[in-house]
């Protein structure tokens, strides 16, 4: 049975059961509109596709409803909401509520991920836990061509219920599954295999909340359980060489549950205090995949991890106005992860054994202060000081592959000024330092690799952190409304090793602007400069050290108008594009690089999306929406193809073996049409 | 042209006739729901609908206009619960602020007291508990610089519309999804409220403890644990991703082999220069920037619940 003709008997049920509640609702009075139309993509948009069940070029069923039906007597809601149900990421909720007494909702939803690349390939058994990689290879190109794709099936059902005044039961559960096939790799040869997704997330949540006067708490508990139907993938070579077979692990079955109560209480109208106290355990004792196979697990290795995970957070707030002018909200926040999985040796002998497993744990302290003081004029001054002390579990040396720190230590300050209650201009500027530092570092020491030792890890670096922010609203007429945001982040990283990242910065550029060109006409239009970059060093060789600047400038903008062109046609057209380009510099000190090292090309993006729509009454409660859409999307992404500096030539998967290509289309262009007739009730 | 003194003099009266006349139709129209109101305290929502018609629509419709919820503003005195006792501004013939009315979506309007408003009531629903410590509240936002509430479709309580109120501040992120790798924002099936709980005080907003936990929502087979865990993994995903959008595989911050080897140095092929091959290799020191990058042979970088020997598990190949 195809996929298609699955979820379509899958749906079957669940829409009888909605018609028959909703039936005769429907032919009573209600409230809502209901979409009817069909559009067609003119060409494959494999990267704007990507999401939204249209990839393919061709014509799609476009159907959307919204029913609500509402009993003012009852204080009863009945509403039934679709959206996109003529699409495979099609949606449906159904709720019934009567307002503060009791509800209760039933809402599905399909989330698909198309893989924008093809890839052309020999391998056998795509979709199953046992894949051949030709050997010999292919010859490049000549493979089946392979889409990989995603999908998720949520089903999501709430349950609310009034106990008393001021006291709700809330109850929640999700399952989700997930299918598919994700790109991947043999894992120790450049060769490659898909992964097998099959799997199931379940999340459940039910809660006691209490409101009455100055007191307000919730409590309950939250669960989730992870579910796979496959551990283990076989990849071997065609040949079936027994040396050739390689075992690739997956993530085994998971569960969690967490009992939590958080409350607030007003002491004064002026005084509040709050609270949180959350406990949670989540445990994975999975059977280990390769416990039983033959040279891949010592018999005096353990067959189970007995992971446990347990999560511990604490949290204290007070807000207060002591004075007209003056607010403070403090919070102390206590979080403790403790990874409580027993540490075992599993590789008993082979090849850098013993190997043991690594649990990480973690303890948060976090203060915060922020306060608050209103000048005249309608100005305020804004003050905080937050300190983040992290304590680490570091992992016992052998299998610690990079410098760790046992404590980390970050304060942050702020300051910033705004201006507020006015008609014309309003805004804000801040400004932030933040300090990171720790304790010395323990290095892995490796006999075999000194270099190792040498590098500042990105996260436990020390830091510090200068960070300006600035947004301004300004509406000197009426029909004109401006905005201005502008921010900078500056990092600047460092410490006692020679390798790691050196300064990072971050700016953003915005205006928007709107105007009401007359009572039926309205432009807008923005445009946002963002540039993101990053200085590294590295080690190129035992005794040489590169330098690395690698920078991503974006510029986008955005045009739109909407209006009534004669008493009842409406239009709307919209022009968007985003444009990227990536730079990687890398130099070596003193020295030019080698001709053999051809540094990594930029990279350029540029995405145009250009809207147009008119809506026509055709009828009291109907009209006739047109949608014409037309996208462009341009890339030299060389990634998987390698334009410079090899030319247009896909780059391929192994030498002898495999013979793997991955190829995208650099340039999609792709025009929609749609039309649709809505009715109102 | 210049206009004579005597068409601007014509011109004032008419209009000065005109108000006059609007202003007795008016009064005309409410003078028995204003007698009424007189008789038996603050106008009600009736009063208000003379001259306030679409907002009382809407209102009706509204969650808030449903009497049979002894909760709602509708059963506790209608439209003055939120915008006070309108007495005085009814006797004043209306007007913006006229009679001490209060309007909560007002630019003039003190944030806290707008909000004060709403918390009346909303302040117990278990994810505004915390609204007073939150980034938002402390830096003077208020429910309706996001909350529309006299309309029949709040954009912000539509996910394929949330993400553009968002933008109204969040300048960065509106170019981000528009990324070529990105969560499905654009198609309303991730909307920020998946991830920020924008009325709570966790770190980063996020509607988790952490962004680990929240990040488990949707990818809850990376939580493990595993036999062979990777650091960064277990501590935040927002070391090595960004999750709004990037222009890398995965949502990657930085291209592979640049962000590994911000933490690893090393001898050998860790350190490889970032360029991409000539040609088909199984040389571990050229696959480091093509492709899947790092990730060719290190494929699960996750974490590994692999006992093969430690050429494979603690680095993550199987």
């Amino acid at each position: 049975m195809s996929e298609k003709s699955r979820h379509f008997f899958r749906m079957t049920p669940l829409a009888a059961a909605l018609l028959a509640v909703y039936g005769p609702v429907l032919a009573q009075s209600t409230e809502g509109s209901l979409s009817v139309g069909a559009g067609t993509w003119s060409n494959d948009r494999p990267q704007t596709g990507v999401y939204d069940g249209m990839r393919d070029s061709g014509g799609y069923g476009l159907f959307d409803l919204d029913v609500v039906k509402r009993d003012e007597a009852t204080g009863t809601w009945l509403g039934l909401k679709g959206r996109n149900l003529g699409l495979d990421i099609r949606e449906i909720k159904a709720d019934w509520l009567r307002q503060g007494n009791i509800g209760v909702s039933l809402d599905y939803n399909r989330i698909v991920r198309d893989n924008p690349y093809v890839f052309n390939t020999g391998l056998v058994g795509i979709g199953t836990t046992t894949q051949l990689v030709p050997s010999p290879g292919i010859v490049p190109g000549t493979g089946s061509d392979v889409e990989l794709k995603t999908t998720r099936d949520r089903l999501t059902g709430k349950f609310y219920k009034n106990l008393a005044t001021g006291f709700d039961f809330n109850a929640s559960y999700r399952h989700e599954t997930k299918k598919g096939n994700r790109n991947w790799g043999r894992g120790g040869a450049p060769e490659f295999v898909v992964e097998p997704i099959d799997s199931t997330i379940e999340i459940g949540e039910a809660a006691l909340t209490f409101s009455r006067g100055a007191l307000q708490m919730t409590g309950g508990f939250y669960g989730t359980m992870y579910r796979t139907d496959n551990t283990l993938v076989t990849t071997s070579l065609t040949t079936l060489a027994p040396a050739t077979t390689y075992y690739l692990s997956l993530p085994l079955d998971n569960q969690s549950w967490e009992g939590f109560l958080n409350g607030g209480y007003n002491f004064t109208p002026t005084t509040r205090g709050t609270f949180k106290a959350s406990y949670s355990r989540a445990t994975q004792n999975e059977h280990l995949p390769t416990a039983d196979i033959p040279g891949l697990a010592s018999p005096l290795a353990p067959q189970n991890l007995n992971g446990r995970l347990d999560t511990t957070l604490l949290e204290a707030a007070l807000n207060s106005r002591p004075t007209r002018d003056l607010t403070i909200a403090a919070t102390a926040r206590y979080r403790e992860f403790d990874d409580k999985t027993p540490v075992q040796q599993y590789v008993v002998a082979g090849a850098g054994a013993p190997v043991y497993n690594t649990p990480f744990s973690y303890t948060n302290h976090i203060g915060k202060l922020d306060a608050t003081y209103r000048l005249p004029r309608s100005y305020s001054v804004l003050g905080g000081i937050e300190y983040n002390a992290q304590d680490r579990s570091v992992p016992s040396v052998g299998t610690l592959w990079v410098p760790f720190r046992e404590k980390l230590d970050e304060t942050t300050y702020r300051l910033g000024l705004s201006k507020s209650m006015s008609e014309t201009v309003n805004g804000s500027v801040r400004w932030e330092y933040a300090s990171r530092d720790g304790d010395d570092y323990t290095l892995p020491n490796n006999p075999a690799n000194p270099l190792q030792n040498n590098i500042n890890p990105l996260n436990i670096s020390d830091r510090t952190r200068n960070k300006w922010r600035a947004l301004v609203d300004w509406s000197p007429v009426d029909r004109l409304a401006l905005q201005f945001a502008f921010s900078d982040a500056r990092d600047d990283y460092e410490g006692p090793n020679s390798y790691g990242l050196q300064k990072g910065k971050a700016q953003n550029y915005t205006i928007d602007g709107s105007y009401q060109l007359s009572s039926s006409w309205q432009f807008h239009a923005w445009y946002s400069y963002d540039l993101n970059k990053a200085n590294e060093t590295t080690q190129q060789a035992a005794t040489v050290t590169k330098f690395n600047e690698l920078k991503e400038t974006d510029n986008s903008y955005g045009v739109g108008i909407k209006g009534t062109v004669f008493a009842k046609l409406k239009v709307g057209a919209n022009v968007e594009q985003f444009k990227t380009q990536n730079k990687y510099e890398q130099n070596i000190v003193g020295a030019t690089l080698p001709a053999t090292q051809v540094p990594t090309p930029d990279v350029n993006n540029r995405l145009t999306r250009i809207k147009f729509n008119a809506d026509y009454p055709v009828q009291k409660n109907g009209e006739v929406r047109l949608s014409v859409i037309h996208e462009k999307w341009k890339t030299d992404d060389w990634t998987w193809m390698m334009f410079p500096p090899g030319g247009p030539t896909p780059w391929a998967y192994g030498t002898a073996n495999d013979g793997t290509t991955v190829t995208s289309d650099p340039t999609q262009n792709s025009t929609f049409v749609g039309v649709r007739y809505v009715y109102k009730f | 042209m210049q206009t004579s003194s005597r068409g601007r003099s014509l011109s004032r009266h008419f209009l000065l006739f005109s108000g006059a006349t609007l202003i007795l139709l008016v009064a005309t129209a409410i003078a028995p729901r204003l007698a009424s109101a007189q008789a038996g305290g603050p106008p009600g929502p009736e009063v208000c609908a003379a001259c306030h018609k679409a907002s009382y629509e809407t209102y009706i419709d509204h969650r808030h206009g449903m009497k049979a919820d002894a909760r709602t503003p509708a059963a506790r005195g209608g439209c003055v619960t939120c915008h006070g006792d309108g007495t005085a501004h009814v006797k004043a013939g209306g007007g913006r602020g006229v009679g001490g009315i209060i309007n909560p979506a007002s630019r003039t309007l003190e944030a806290s007291r707008k909000n004060g408003i709403c918390l009346t009531c909303h302040k117990g629903d278990p994810s505004r508990l915390h609204w007073l410590s939150s980034t938002h509240a402390v830096r003077d936002v208020s429910c309706t610089s996001c909350h529309k509430l006299h309309t029949a479709h709040d954009n912000v309580r539509d996910k394929l519309t949330q993400p553009d109120v968002c933008f109204a501040c969040h300048k960065e992120q509106r170019v981000q999804i528009n990324k070529p790798v990105r969560h499905p924002i654009l198609e309303g099936k991730v909307a920020c409220s998946d991830c920020h709980n924008v009325h709570g005080n966790n770190p980063k907003q996020m509607v988790r403890g952490s962004v680990v936990e929240t990040c488990y929502q949707c990818h809850l087979e990376k939580r493990g644990p595993f036999v062979h865990n990777h650091q960064p993994v277990t501590e935040d995903c927002t070391i090595c991703h960004q999750p709004h959008g990037t222009t890398i595989f995965s949502l990657l911050k930085s291209r592979p082999p640049f962000l590994c080897q911000d933490c690893h140095a090393s001898s050998g092929h860790p350190v490889q220069f970032a360029g991409p091959p000539t040609g088909r290799t199984t040389s571990p020191s050229q696959l480091g920037t093509v492709g899947r990058g790092c990730l060719n042979c290190h494929t699960n970088i996750h974490g590994s619940n692999s006992t093969q020997d430690s050429q494979t598990t603690g680095r993550f190949r199987r």
